[in-house]
Protein backbone atom coordinates (compact mmCIF):
# COMPACT_ATOMS: atom_id res chain seq x y z
CA UNK A 1 0.00 0.00 0.00
CA UNK A 2 1.28 3.40 -1.06
CA UNK A 3 0.53 6.57 0.49
CA UNK A 4 0.31 10.02 -1.72
CA UNK A 5 1.20 12.01 1.02
CA UNK A 6 4.43 11.45 2.91
CA UNK A 7 3.01 13.98 5.20
CA UNK A 8 -0.49 15.17 6.09
CA UNK A 9 -1.45 17.92 8.85
CA UNK A 10 -5.45 17.72 9.78
CA UNK A 11 -6.89 20.57 11.64
CA UNK A 12 -3.49 20.24 13.74
CA UNK A 13 -3.10 22.72 16.82
CA UNK A 14 -1.20 23.71 19.96
CA UNK A 15 -2.31 25.57 22.41
CA UNK A 16 0.29 26.60 25.38
CA UNK A 17 -1.53 28.48 28.33
CA UNK A 18 0.87 31.27 29.51
CA UNK A 19 -0.33 33.23 32.68
CA UNK A 20 -3.92 32.12 32.29
CA UNK A 21 -4.11 32.74 28.95
CA UNK A 22 -3.89 30.90 25.87
CA UNK A 23 -0.88 30.87 22.91
CA UNK A 24 -2.03 29.22 19.83
CA UNK A 25 1.28 28.79 18.49
CA UNK A 26 -0.51 26.80 15.71
CA UNK A 27 -4.14 27.02 14.68
CA UNK A 28 -5.82 24.43 12.43
CA UNK A 29 -3.12 23.39 9.97
CA UNK A 30 -3.41 21.51 7.05
CA UNK A 31 -0.59 20.71 4.57
CA UNK A 32 -0.36 17.63 2.44
CA UNK A 33 3.43 16.86 1.24
CA UNK A 34 3.94 15.05 -1.57
CA UNK A 35 6.73 12.49 -1.97
CA UNK A 36 9.85 14.05 -3.08
CA UNK A 37 8.98 17.28 -2.53
CA UNK A 38 10.90 19.99 -1.69
CA UNK A 39 9.04 22.12 0.53
CA UNK A 40 9.76 26.04 2.60
CA UNK A 41 7.93 26.75 5.22
CA UNK A 42 7.90 30.72 5.72
CA UNK A 43 6.69 32.92 8.14
CA UNK A 44 7.78 35.78 10.66
CA UNK A 45 9.66 34.24 13.93
CA UNK A 46 6.66 33.51 16.39
CA UNK A 47 4.70 32.17 13.27
CA UNK A 48 4.64 28.55 14.76
CA UNK A 49 6.85 27.38 12.22
CA UNK A 50 9.17 24.93 14.90
CA UNK A 51 6.08 24.14 16.73
CA UNK A 52 4.60 22.62 13.23
CA UNK A 53 8.13 21.10 12.98
CA UNK A 54 8.15 19.73 16.44
CA UNK A 55 4.91 18.15 15.94
CA UNK A 56 5.34 16.68 12.52
CA UNK A 57 8.39 15.28 13.53
CA UNK A 58 6.87 13.39 16.58
CA UNK A 59 8.60 15.59 19.05
CA UNK A 60 5.72 17.44 20.70
CA UNK A 61 1.85 16.17 20.73
CA UNK A 62 -0.66 18.44 19.02
CA UNK A 63 -3.52 19.50 21.49
CA UNK A 64 -5.87 19.02 18.54
CA UNK A 65 -5.58 17.44 15.34
CA UNK A 66 -3.64 14.99 13.55
CA UNK A 67 -0.51 14.05 11.94
CA UNK A 68 0.09 11.71 9.43
CA UNK A 69 3.13 10.29 7.95
CA UNK A 70 3.33 7.83 5.06
CA UNK A 71 -0.28 7.71 5.87
CA UNK A 72 0.36 6.76 10.12
CA UNK A 73 -1.54 8.39 12.76
CA UNK A 74 1.48 9.40 14.57
CA UNK A 75 -0.68 9.94 17.94
CA UNK A 76 -1.46 6.51 17.83
CA UNK A 77 2.17 4.94 17.94
CA UNK A 78 3.40 3.78 21.10
CA UNK A 79 6.93 5.46 22.87
CA UNK A 80 9.27 2.55 21.11
CA UNK A 81 7.33 3.15 17.65
CA UNK A 82 7.88 6.89 18.15
CA UNK A 83 11.39 6.92 18.83
CA UNK A 84 11.75 4.01 15.60
CA UNK A 85 9.77 6.63 13.47
CA UNK A 86 12.43 9.34 14.82
CA UNK A 87 15.49 7.38 13.91
CA UNK A 88 14.25 5.55 10.76
CA UNK A 89 11.63 7.87 9.39
CA UNK A 90 12.91 11.18 9.95
CA UNK A 91 15.80 12.92 9.21
CA UNK A 92 16.17 16.55 11.51
CA UNK A 93 18.59 19.63 10.76
CA UNK A 94 18.77 21.97 12.99
CA UNK A 95 19.69 26.02 12.95
CA UNK A 96 22.55 25.56 15.69
CA UNK A 97 23.26 21.93 14.57
CA UNK A 98 23.02 20.23 17.80
CA UNK A 99 25.86 17.43 17.04
CA UNK A 100 27.32 15.76 19.96
CA UNK A 101 29.70 17.33 21.12
CA UNK A 102 31.70 14.33 22.99
CA UNK A 103 31.74 12.71 19.63
CA UNK A 104 33.86 12.71 16.66
CA UNK A 105 32.02 14.11 13.16
CA UNK A 106 32.12 10.22 11.86
CA UNK A 107 30.84 8.93 15.35
CA UNK A 108 28.02 11.66 15.29
CA UNK A 109 27.09 10.02 11.88
CA UNK A 110 27.30 6.51 13.07
CA UNK A 111 25.19 7.20 15.99
CA UNK A 112 21.29 6.79 15.00
CA UNK A 113 22.72 3.80 12.82
CA UNK A 114 23.67 2.36 16.24
CA UNK A 115 19.81 2.79 17.36
CA UNK A 116 18.62 1.46 13.94
CA UNK A 117 20.46 -1.81 15.08
CA UNK A 118 23.07 -1.24 11.93
CA UNK A 119 26.43 -3.52 12.68
CA UNK A 120 29.54 -1.71 13.02
CA UNK A 121 31.24 -2.56 10.15
CA UNK A 122 28.49 -1.50 8.11
CA UNK A 123 28.04 1.88 9.96
CA UNK A 124 31.30 2.77 9.60
CA UNK A 125 31.24 2.39 5.93
CA UNK A 126 28.41 4.00 5.60
CA UNK A 127 28.98 6.86 7.90
CA UNK A 128 32.10 7.57 5.68
CA UNK A 129 30.66 7.86 2.70
CA UNK A 130 27.95 10.37 3.87
CA UNK A 131 30.50 12.55 4.93
CA UNK A 132 32.50 11.97 1.95
CA UNK A 133 29.01 12.80 -0.11
CA UNK A 134 28.44 16.41 2.08
CA UNK A 135 32.34 16.89 1.10
CA UNK A 136 34.13 15.73 4.47
CA UNK A 137 35.87 12.99 3.59
CA UNK A 138 38.98 14.64 5.24
CA UNK A 139 37.06 15.23 8.73
CA UNK A 140 35.90 12.57 9.90
CA UNK A 141 38.22 12.12 13.27
CA UNK A 142 37.53 16.00 14.26
CA UNK A 143 35.49 17.04 16.67
CA UNK A 144 32.32 19.53 16.17
CA UNK A 145 34.31 21.82 18.27
CA UNK A 146 37.37 21.72 15.20
CA UNK A 147 34.83 22.44 12.79
CA UNK A 148 33.54 25.60 11.27
CA UNK A 149 29.96 26.35 11.37
CA UNK A 150 29.09 25.35 7.91
CA UNK A 151 31.06 22.07 8.41
CA UNK A 152 29.37 20.85 11.41
CA UNK A 153 25.87 21.65 9.58
CA UNK A 154 27.56 19.32 7.05
CA UNK A 155 27.88 16.81 9.54
CA UNK A 156 24.17 17.29 10.39
CA UNK A 157 23.56 16.50 7.41
CA UNK A 158 25.48 13.67 6.77
CA UNK A 159 23.87 12.23 10.26
CA UNK A 160 20.39 13.56 9.16
CA UNK A 161 20.47 11.05 5.78
CA UNK A 162 22.00 7.98 8.30
CA UNK A 163 19.34 6.02 8.68
CA UNK A 164 18.08 6.60 4.39
CA UNK A 165 14.59 8.58 6.05
CA UNK A 166 12.09 9.53 3.54
CA UNK A 167 11.61 12.97 5.03
CA UNK A 168 14.26 15.68 6.32
CA UNK A 169 12.81 18.28 8.35
CA UNK A 170 15.60 21.05 8.88
CA UNK A 171 14.39 24.32 10.74
CA UNK A 172 16.11 27.45 9.69
CA UNK A 173 19.25 25.16 8.56
CA UNK A 174 21.31 28.87 7.28
CA UNK A 175 19.78 30.20 9.92
CA UNK A 176 24.03 30.45 11.85
CA UNK A 177 25.59 30.42 8.51
CA UNK A 178 26.99 32.88 6.66
CA UNK A 179 26.00 33.49 2.38
CA UNK A 180 28.02 31.61 0.72
CA UNK A 181 28.17 28.84 3.62
CA UNK A 182 24.47 28.98 3.19
CA UNK A 183 24.23 28.93 -0.29
CA UNK A 184 26.49 25.72 -0.27
CA UNK A 185 24.38 24.17 2.53
CA UNK A 186 20.82 25.19 0.11
CA UNK A 187 22.59 23.41 -2.98
CA UNK A 188 23.91 20.22 -1.11
CA UNK A 189 19.82 19.70 0.25
CA UNK A 190 18.56 20.38 -3.11
CA UNK A 191 20.79 17.67 -4.49
CA UNK A 192 19.94 15.02 -1.93
CA UNK A 193 16.31 15.71 -2.70
CA UNK A 194 17.03 15.37 -6.68
CA UNK A 195 19.38 12.46 -6.45
CA UNK A 196 17.80 10.41 -3.47
CA UNK A 197 13.82 11.99 -3.58
CA UNK A 198 14.10 12.36 0.15
CA UNK A 199 11.33 14.61 0.34
CA UNK A 200 12.71 17.78 2.55
CA UNK A 201 10.59 20.20 4.32
CA UNK A 202 12.73 23.09 5.33
CA UNK A 203 11.37 26.48 8.13
CA UNK A 204 13.31 29.69 6.19
CA UNK A 205 14.30 33.32 6.32
CA UNK A 206 16.21 32.52 3.54
CA UNK A 207 15.43 33.86 0.48
CA UNK A 208 18.22 32.06 -1.77
CA UNK A 209 16.38 28.48 0.29
CA UNK A 210 12.99 29.47 -0.86
CA UNK A 211 14.44 29.58 -4.54
CA UNK A 212 14.77 25.93 -5.21
CA UNK A 213 11.28 24.77 -3.54
CA UNK A 214 8.58 23.20 -5.46
CA UNK A 215 6.37 24.39 -2.97
CA UNK A 216 6.22 27.12 0.02
CA UNK A 217 3.42 27.78 2.69
CA UNK A 218 3.19 30.61 4.38
CA UNK A 219 2.52 30.35 8.11
CA UNK A 220 0.88 33.66 10.17
CA UNK A 221 0.17 33.78 13.32
CA UNK A 222 -0.12 29.90 13.55
CA UNK A 223 -2.47 29.51 10.57
CA UNK A 224 -1.67 28.62 7.07
CA UNK A 225 -1.46 32.15 5.24
CA UNK A 226 -0.90 31.08 1.58
CA UNK A 227 0.21 27.69 -0.49
CA UNK A 228 2.18 28.92 -3.73
CA UNK A 229 5.34 28.28 -5.90
CA UNK A 230 8.69 30.79 -5.67
CA UNK A 231 6.88 33.06 -8.21
CA UNK A 232 3.90 33.43 -6.25
CA UNK A 233 6.76 34.48 -3.23
CA UNK A 234 8.24 36.97 -5.19
CA UNK A 235 4.84 38.07 -6.33
CA UNK A 236 3.92 38.62 -2.68
CA UNK A 237 7.06 40.51 -1.95
CA UNK A 238 6.36 43.31 -4.63
CA UNK A 239 2.79 43.45 -3.45
CA UNK A 240 3.80 43.98 0.16
CA UNK B 1 -1.08 -0.32 16.44
CA UNK B 2 0.75 0.15 13.64
CA UNK B 3 4.60 0.67 12.65
CA UNK B 4 6.27 1.52 9.31
CA UNK B 5 8.49 -0.74 8.20
CA UNK B 6 10.89 0.73 5.40
CA UNK B 7 13.63 -0.74 3.40
CA UNK B 8 15.12 2.24 1.61
CA UNK B 9 13.79 5.80 0.86
CA UNK B 10 10.11 5.73 -0.48
CA UNK B 11 9.39 2.08 0.23
CA UNK B 12 7.89 1.81 3.07
CA UNK B 13 4.72 -0.23 4.43
CA UNK B 14 2.61 -0.29 7.43
CA UNK B 15 2.83 -3.84 9.27
CA UNK B 16 0.91 -4.65 12.26
CA UNK B 17 3.11 -5.20 15.76
CA UNK B 18 2.59 -9.32 15.51
CA UNK B 19 4.66 -8.79 12.33
CA UNK B 20 7.78 -7.05 12.86
CA UNK B 21 10.56 -7.97 12.82
CA UNK B 22 12.98 -8.09 15.88
CA UNK B 23 15.87 -6.69 13.51
CA UNK B 24 13.45 -3.62 13.77
CA UNK B 25 14.28 -3.11 17.35
CA UNK B 26 15.62 0.36 18.93
CA UNK B 27 18.88 -0.52 20.13
CA UNK B 28 21.92 1.27 22.09
CA UNK B 29 24.76 -2.08 22.32
CA UNK B 30 26.23 -2.01 25.98
CA UNK B 31 29.55 -1.74 24.19
CA UNK B 32 28.64 1.78 22.58
CA UNK B 33 27.08 3.10 25.55
CA UNK B 34 30.38 2.39 27.53
CA UNK B 35 32.53 4.31 24.82
CA UNK B 36 30.47 7.09 25.33
CA UNK B 37 30.39 7.79 28.81
CA UNK B 38 34.18 7.41 28.67
CA UNK B 39 34.07 9.93 26.08
CA UNK B 40 31.70 12.37 28.14
CA UNK B 41 33.86 11.50 31.58
CA UNK B 42 37.20 12.57 29.49
CA UNK B 43 35.97 15.36 27.41
CA UNK B 44 34.33 17.25 30.19
CA UNK B 45 37.04 16.50 32.96
CA UNK B 46 36.79 19.89 35.13
CA UNK B 47 32.79 18.67 35.83
CA UNK B 48 33.87 14.77 36.14
CA UNK B 49 36.88 16.19 38.59
CA UNK B 50 34.41 17.68 40.55
CA UNK B 51 32.55 14.96 40.91
CA UNK B 52 35.25 12.13 41.41
CA UNK B 53 36.46 14.62 44.15
CA UNK B 54 33.85 14.07 46.48
CA UNK B 55 33.72 10.18 45.79
CA UNK B 56 37.38 10.23 46.60
CA UNK B 57 37.26 11.87 49.78
CA UNK B 58 34.29 10.23 51.74
CA UNK B 59 35.79 7.16 50.66
CA UNK B 60 39.38 7.80 51.59
CA UNK B 61 37.37 8.28 55.08
CA UNK B 62 35.99 5.84 54.97
CA UNK B 63 39.42 3.47 54.22
CA UNK B 64 41.53 5.85 56.89
CA UNK B 65 38.61 4.30 59.20
CA UNK B 66 38.53 0.66 58.16
CA UNK B 67 42.46 1.27 58.26
CA UNK B 68 42.93 2.46 61.94
CA UNK B 69 40.43 0.24 63.35
CA UNK B 70 42.59 -2.76 61.85
CA UNK B 71 46.16 -1.24 62.87
CA UNK B 72 44.66 -0.84 66.60
CA UNK B 73 43.41 -4.32 66.38
CA UNK B 74 46.75 -5.48 65.43
CA UNK B 75 48.53 -3.17 67.69
CA UNK B 76 46.75 -4.65 70.69
CA UNK B 77 47.94 -8.17 69.75
CA UNK B 78 50.91 -7.18 69.69
CA UNK B 79 51.42 -5.24 73.04
CA UNK B 80 48.69 -6.11 75.20
CA UNK B 81 47.72 -2.36 75.38
CA UNK B 82 44.02 -1.13 74.17
CA UNK B 83 43.40 1.82 72.26
CA UNK B 84 39.72 2.11 71.58
CA UNK B 85 38.05 3.65 68.59
CA UNK B 86 35.88 6.30 69.02
CA UNK B 87 32.45 5.49 68.23
CA UNK B 88 31.01 8.50 67.27
CA UNK B 89 34.33 7.66 64.33
CA UNK B 90 31.63 5.89 62.61
CA UNK B 91 28.76 8.22 62.34
CA UNK B 92 31.15 10.61 61.09
CA UNK B 93 31.87 8.25 58.27
CA UNK B 94 28.72 7.52 57.82
CA UNK B 95 27.75 11.17 57.01
CA UNK B 96 30.89 11.86 55.21
CA UNK B 97 29.58 9.00 52.56
CA UNK B 98 25.89 10.24 52.71
CA UNK B 99 27.12 14.26 51.48
CA UNK B 100 29.40 12.30 49.39
CA UNK B 101 26.36 11.35 47.63
CA UNK B 102 24.52 14.14 47.89
CA UNK B 103 27.27 16.08 46.19
CA UNK B 104 27.47 13.71 43.79
CA UNK B 105 23.80 14.02 42.57
CA UNK B 106 23.88 18.02 42.86
CA UNK B 107 27.08 17.45 40.12
CA UNK B 108 25.46 14.93 37.92
CA UNK B 109 22.12 17.37 37.93
CA UNK B 110 23.69 20.17 37.08
CA UNK B 111 25.33 17.75 34.03
CA UNK B 112 22.03 16.60 33.30
CA UNK B 113 21.00 20.64 32.70
CA UNK B 114 24.29 20.83 30.81
CA UNK B 115 23.38 18.52 28.54
CA UNK B 116 20.25 19.30 28.20
CA UNK B 117 19.95 19.94 24.43
CA UNK B 118 22.34 17.03 23.53
CA UNK B 119 19.24 14.73 25.62
CA UNK B 120 17.15 16.07 23.41
CA UNK B 121 19.04 15.78 20.16
CA UNK B 122 19.73 11.87 20.85
CA UNK B 123 15.98 11.78 21.45
CA UNK B 124 15.58 13.07 17.99
CA UNK B 125 18.46 10.46 16.52
CA UNK B 126 15.57 7.35 18.02
CA UNK B 127 17.20 7.33 21.89
CA UNK B 128 15.02 5.54 24.31
CA UNK B 129 14.49 6.76 27.79
CA UNK B 130 16.31 3.50 29.17
CA UNK B 131 19.00 4.42 26.55
CA UNK B 132 19.79 8.35 28.62
CA UNK B 133 19.15 6.58 32.05
CA UNK B 134 22.07 4.05 30.63
CA UNK B 135 24.23 6.77 29.52
CA UNK B 136 24.25 8.39 32.87
CA UNK B 137 24.18 4.96 35.21
CA UNK B 138 27.11 4.37 33.17
CA UNK B 139 29.13 7.25 33.49
CA UNK B 140 28.24 7.36 37.50
CA UNK B 141 29.52 3.59 37.92
CA UNK B 142 32.74 4.91 36.18
CA UNK B 143 32.91 7.78 38.47
CA UNK B 144 32.47 5.56 41.83
CA UNK B 145 34.89 2.95 40.60
CA UNK B 146 37.56 5.29 39.65
CA UNK B 147 36.70 7.30 42.82
CA UNK B 148 36.89 4.23 44.76
CA UNK B 149 40.14 3.25 43.47
CA UNK B 150 42.01 6.91 44.05
CA UNK B 151 39.76 7.21 47.33
CA UNK B 152 40.93 4.12 48.76
CA UNK B 153 44.90 5.05 48.16
CA UNK B 154 44.53 8.48 49.46
CA UNK B 155 42.86 6.92 53.07
CA UNK B 156 45.34 4.15 53.03
CA UNK B 157 48.35 6.79 52.25
CA UNK B 158 47.22 8.78 55.15
CA UNK B 159 46.35 6.10 57.84
CA UNK B 160 50.02 4.36 57.39
CA UNK B 161 51.86 7.95 57.81
CA UNK B 162 49.95 9.17 60.57
CA UNK B 163 49.44 6.11 62.04
CA UNK B 164 52.82 4.94 61.14
CA UNK B 165 54.65 7.75 62.86
CA UNK B 166 52.80 7.29 66.31
CA UNK B 167 52.76 3.86 66.40
CA UNK B 168 55.66 2.80 64.22
CA UNK B 169 55.38 0.99 60.87
CA UNK B 170 56.30 -2.65 61.60
CA UNK B 171 52.66 -2.28 63.29
CA UNK B 172 51.43 -1.12 60.09
CA UNK B 173 52.62 -3.78 58.41
CA UNK B 174 51.62 -6.59 60.23
CA UNK B 175 48.56 -5.95 59.02
CA UNK B 176 46.89 -9.11 57.20
CA UNK B 177 47.15 -8.56 53.72
CA UNK B 178 43.70 -10.33 53.11
CA UNK B 179 42.69 -7.36 55.36
CA UNK B 180 43.38 -4.53 53.54
CA UNK B 181 42.30 -6.34 50.32
CA UNK B 182 39.21 -7.01 51.82
CA UNK B 183 38.97 -3.01 52.54
CA UNK B 184 40.06 -2.39 49.03
CA UNK B 185 37.09 -4.23 47.33
CA UNK B 186 34.69 -2.63 50.26
CA UNK B 187 35.38 1.03 49.28
CA UNK B 188 35.13 0.33 45.69
CA UNK B 189 32.12 -1.35 46.05
CA UNK B 190 30.47 1.61 48.13
CA UNK B 191 32.10 3.96 46.15
CA UNK B 192 30.27 2.17 42.99
CA UNK B 193 27.03 1.57 44.89
CA UNK B 194 26.71 5.28 46.35
CA UNK B 195 27.66 6.87 43.21
CA UNK B 196 24.73 4.98 41.02
CA UNK B 197 22.26 5.27 43.83
CA UNK B 198 22.77 9.37 44.03
CA UNK B 199 22.83 9.13 40.06
CA UNK B 200 19.06 7.52 39.85
CA UNK B 201 17.38 10.85 40.28
CA UNK B 202 19.61 12.97 37.90
CA UNK B 203 19.84 10.36 35.35
CA UNK B 204 15.61 9.80 35.87
CA UNK B 205 15.14 13.93 34.82
CA UNK B 206 17.19 13.55 31.70
CA UNK B 207 15.37 10.38 30.63
CA UNK B 208 12.29 11.73 30.94
CA UNK B 209 12.75 14.99 28.96
CA UNK B 210 10.54 16.24 26.87
CA UNK B 211 12.57 16.12 23.46
CA UNK B 212 11.13 19.62 22.31
CA UNK B 213 11.66 21.13 25.13
CA UNK B 214 14.91 19.72 25.67
CA UNK B 215 15.98 21.14 22.04
CA UNK B 216 14.96 24.88 22.77
CA UNK B 217 17.17 24.74 25.97
CA UNK B 218 19.56 27.18 26.16
CA UNK B 219 22.24 27.15 29.22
Amino acid sequence: MKYDYVIETEDLAKYYYVGGTVVKALDGVNVKIVRGEYVSIVGPSGSGKTTLFNMIGGLEKPSKGRVYIDGVDIARLDAYELAWLRCRKIGYIFQTFNLIPVLTALENVALPMIFAGVPREERIKRAKRLLELVGLGDRLHHKPGELSAGQQQRVAIARALANNPAIILADEPTGNLDLHTGREIIGLLKKLNQERGVTIMAATHDIKMIDVSDKIIWIRDGKVEKIGTSKDFKAKIVEE
Amino acid sequence: MFVILDAHVGGSEVVPPHERKTAEKIHLPFIEAFHISIENIRIRFTRSLITLSSVVLGIAFLVFLLTTANVLQVYSELTGTDIPLQSNQYWLVGISLLVCAVSITNSMLIAVYERYKEIGTMKCLGALNSHILMLFLIESALIGLIGGVLGFVLGELIAIISHGMRLGFDVIFSVPMLQVLLNFVLSVFMAITISIIATIYPAYRAANANPAEALRFEI
